[in-house]
């Protein structure tokens, strides 16, 4: 486990540039900070400043090197390393709230920014004119869209609304690509369609996931619950109700394992099961440290007994990796078919990476299928 | 006294099974109320470890909301019995059972 602790105030949001020598993060305000890793310590190479309002999501394309990021100030900017300076080009994203996250498709020629404007803008590039346009996606979204994830084919998005649902959309633009072939999510798939919709959570939806293959798609809301819609089973949807505080982030790591955390401050492992439909809690990923046990005093005993109405030993300071919730996950290497590193962020100001092949020998039970 | 213990689990997942789950009548609440109120009173404190622990996660859940719902109109002596019953179904249904009263959009 590395820690490494950047700010004393939460990292809004990051992302990692191809080679993960590079970390774009805000660190709750207006810019987007670049660090890059000199051995062991990481030095800012970079400030973005351009929003007027906090950064709400950034997303580096692995192969045009270009970032994108959006704000609370309702834009988005897309930024090219022009030599040594980031050069930002402004996308009108035609709303009227707060964007709230933003993520390259797989081809890097759009992207979709989910805002509180209960509605999905999905921008490309126009050639002719030289600017990035969009189009909306707006029904029947009925609330904030918090969280986004592309499926492979470049085509459908996921997205996670405060209105309790999570969707998939089809965000086709033929301006930009061929017309997509069928899914198991369906077959026709025009700009804005529909392609599936869930029911079962009663809580905002902060994160959701495609698979690595994209036939399933995961999400965590705020009633404490994990689902998981499986295409290759008519979409049944499968949903776990956790006995931690609200999860805020999730990914899949091999295409039946999921990684998640949030309030409670520590990563843990989800694994569905395909043939009964089940989803199971695999296990709390932190390897928590030593800590020497001093026995309380009696003043201390008494002291807990009437503030918190137990006579406990343990200690009231976590024992985990961070020290505050964890609000975003993302994969560093392998990918979600066959991940072996991945990267959590919070509201700690610290980051940590998680190497999986040293929590298997690690944490004795841990089985990731 | 176990037949008396094992009417009180009966009473326990009848009244459980039946709760109104989609009715907005609020008498009909009140009185799913009250009826899960004598049910968990009429338990003994060593009986309810048991009683939770023969709860699937749904029972736990649904369990939780009635004695939050319970805490919100304290009788003579139900917010202790139901603090005790909130510290068993708690060590088994962790925070997240509480979290799904808070945001249940249904209440019972």
């Amino acid at each position: 486990m590395a820690y490494h602790s950047f700010l004393l105030e939460p990292i809004s949001c990051h992302a990692w540039n191809k080679d993960r020598t590079q970390i774009a993060l805000c660190p709750n305000n207006h810019e987007v900070h670049i660090y890059r890793k000199d051995g062991a310590k990481w030095s800012k190479v970079h400030e973005l400043k351009e929003h007027n309002g906090q950064v709400t999501g950034i997303d580096w394309a692995p192969e045009s090197n270009r970032l994108v990021t959006c704000g609370t100030d309702r834009n988005a900017y897309v930024w090219t390393l022009k030599g040594n300076v980031w050069k930002p080009t402004l996308v009108i994203l035609r709303i009227n709230r707060a964007a709230r996250c933003v993520k390259w498709s797989p081809k890097e020629n759009k992207f979709a920014v989910g805002s509180g404007s209960r509605l999905i803008s999905i921008c490309y590039f126009e050639q002719e004119n030289d600017w990035w346009v969009c189009k909306h996606i707006k029904k029947p979204i009925r609330s904030t869209v918090l969280s986004l994830d592309w499926h492979p084919n470049n085509v459908l998005l996921a997205a996670g609304s405060c209105d309790f649902k999570c969707r998939i959309f089809s965000a086709y633009i033929k301006e930009v690509e061929e017309r997509p072939s069928p899914t198991p999510w369906g077959s026709k798939m025009p700009f804005g369609e529909l392609m599936f919709e869930s029911s079962s959570s009663c809580g905002w939806v902060h994160s959701i996931c495609f698979s690595a293959s994209g036939n399933r798609v995961a999400w965590v809301s705020h009633d404490s619950t994990l689902c998981l819609a499986d295409a290759n089973k008519k979409m049944a949807v499968v949903s776990l109700c956790t006995e931690t505080l609200p999860l805020l982030a999730v990914t899949f790591i091999t295409e039946s394992s999921l990684v998640a955390a949030g309030h409670d401050c520590y990563p843990m492992l989800f694994t569905y099961d395909e043939g009964p439909g089940t989803l199971s809690f695999g296990g709390k990923l932190d390897v928590p440290k030593q800590s020497s046990q001093r026995g309380l005093t009696a003043r201390e005993r008494f002291q807990n007994l009437d503030k918190k109405a137990s006579s406990d030993v343990a200690n009231a300071a976590l024992d985990t990796v961070h020290k505050n919730s964890i609000s975003q996950i993302s994969v560093l290497a392998g990918g979600k078919a066959n991940c072996s590193q991945f990267c959590t962020t919070g509201m700690d100001g610290g980051m940590s990476i998680w190497d999986v092949k040293s929590l298997e020998s690690a944490l004795k039970d841990l089985r990731i299928k | 006294d176990s037949r008396r213990r094992g009417e009180a689990l009966r009473a326990l997942h009848a009244a459980l099974r039946s709760a109104p789950a989609h009715t907005r009548s609020a008498a009909l609440k009140e009185q799913a109320q009250g009826t899960m109120l004598r049910v968990l009173t009429s338990f003994k404190s060593s009986e309810i470890e048991q009683a939770v622990n023969s709860l699937d996660r749904n029972g736990i859940d649904l369990l939780m909301k009635y004695i939050y719902k319970g805490f919100e109109k304290p009788t003579e002596n139900s917010s202790a019995i139901l603090l005790q019953w909130h510290e068993k179904a708690l060590a088994v249904g962790g925070l997240g059972s509480i979290v799904r009263v808070l945001t249940a959009r249904k209440t019972v």
